[in-house]
């Protein structure tokens, strides 16, 4: 072994206490003197620098570091915590407010078709008022002059009512409609959107609700519809 | 809530990081002693390493995910903010030397049993710690931590491998340049007072 392996190998050992595989470091110390002194120097310096290393090794953190620590930990997930239900609160309130939002607007909807329906409702009711509900229910040949129910445009068509034979068998009486007027009364075909049947109380398929159909009303000499017919096409 | 000693630190963070004081304290009673040994003997100031742990732990209280379980125990990641935090504080005060000996409390240690060596043996004794203790101080850092790993802490070529982040080969190295060093500032140091002397 020469000095340079020593110093690689053997300068930082206890050769003293080591095993056989130290023989020829310990070998080359007998033979070195330079070796020998600079194994002793680092053999000094090893043991001061345990010393050392002894004089504080039972050193720990104060403990008022720990309280530190302790109160940022709880301060820190207090903090979280509230953040945690600031957002939740936030994102709560928001999803109310959609819900109500949309349930406004269903209802907005709903309402407004109705009121569709029912602005529908007095147009083709009043007609039979400003006839005599016995000429509107006379049969007229389409050709003649007089016949007020002639249609001449197809948006006139829609808006003025129509007269259906009366053959009141298949009428559905409407709520509230008192059965012993039915004899004055006056059978009026109207063009309407499907949903506004439901403001006579009858079930209405949304999907269908903005269909137009033909319905016959009976109408009372007070004006008031009393039942309903629909015809074949228009009930499917 | 109970402990099990078994734990590992892993599951004592994930328990940390949900707001489990306890666990917190454990994993802290784990690891500060080592961390303020650490950085007690690299800057030499008892105040120093009180922040230094302090931020260590504080960097687990706010960002435990920085923590990440596949590089490395524990252990070395706080040893590494530990260095990071010794490092700026070095920058800071890089002259100043002062090895405060003081115990937990802050109080000043009698480190000398009581036995029957005589006033005159304490005193070289105390003399010469001061000059190791100097010339550990005055290494230049990458130098001084691993002394402090290696000799002082007795952690192995691989444990300070891991902590310093480098390869074994490169911590074998600095410790045999390091100590070349120390012996080199300790000479220079035993012949200061004698040089003084001679020119009186």
């Amino acid at each position: 072994m020469n000095c340079e392996e020593f110093a690689n190998a053997g300068l930082d050992r206890n050769l003293e206490a080591g095993g056989p595989e130290f023989a020829a470091a310990r070998e080359h110390l007998r033979a070195c003197p330079d070796c020998a002194a600079l194994y002793e120097t680092s053999r000094v310096l090893r043991a001061d620098l345990r010393e050392l290393g002894q004089e504080t090794c039972e050193a720990s953190a104060p403990s008022r570091i720990e309280m530190r620590l302790r109160q940022e930990f709880r301060t820190q997930h207090k903090t979280l915590r509230t953040h945690r239900v600031t957002w939740l609160a936030g994102w709560s309130l928001a999803a109310a407010s959609i819900i109500a939002g949309a349930v406004v607007w269903v209802n907005w909807n709903r309402e407004n078709t109705v009121e569709v329906a029912n602005r529908m409702g007095p147009t083709v009711q009043t007609a039979p008022r400003s006839n005599s509900p016995r000429e509107a229910t006379t049969e007229k040949p389409p050709g003649s002059p007089a016949s007020p129910a002639r249609p001449q445009t197809p948006r006139k068509e829609r808006t003025q009512p129509l007269v259906a034979s009366k053959t009141s068998d298949e009428f559905t009486p409407l709520p509230g409609s008192v059965p012993g007027f039915l004899d004055d009364s006056t059978i009026v075909r109207v063009q309407l959107q499907r949903g506004a049947l439901g403001a006579f109380g009858l079930p209405v398929s949304e999907e269908r609700a903005s269909d137009w159909i033909q319905v016959d009303l009976l109408v009372a000499a007070d004006g008031q519809p009393q039942a309903l017919r629909l015809p074949q096409s228009a009930s499917n | 809530m109970h402990i099990a000693a078994q734990e590992t630190d892993d599951v004592l963070l994930k328990r940390s990081a949900k707001g489990d004081e306890d666990a917190f304290t454990q994993l802290y009673w784990r690891n500060q002693a080592q961390i303020y040994r650490f950085a007690l003997r690299m800057t030499g100031r008892a105040w120093a390493a009180e922040e230094i742990v302090q931020d260590v732990f504080m960097t687990l209280v706010r960002e435990p995910k920085k923590y990440d379980a596949a590089r490395g125990p524990l252990g070395a990641f706080l040893y590494g903010i530990a260095r990071n935090r010794v490092m700026k504080h070095l920058e800071r005060q890089p002259r100043e030397f002062s090895f405060e000996q003081k115990n937990a409390e802050g109080d000043a240690k009698a480190i000398e049993a009581a036995d029957n060596h005589t006033p005159a043996h304490w005193a070289e004794v105390r003399e010469r710690r001061e000059r190791v203790r100097s010339a550990v101080l005055s290494l230049p850092p990458e130098f001084r931590e691993t002394v402090v790993l290696c000799e002082l802490e007795e952690m192995s070529y691989e444990e300070a491998a891991q902590v310093l982040e480098c390869p074994i080969g490169t911590v074998r190295s600095r410790l045999h340049r390091g100590r070349a060093l120390l012996l080199a500032k300790l000479e220079i140091l035993r012949e200061a007072p004698k040089r003084a002397n001679a020119s009186r």
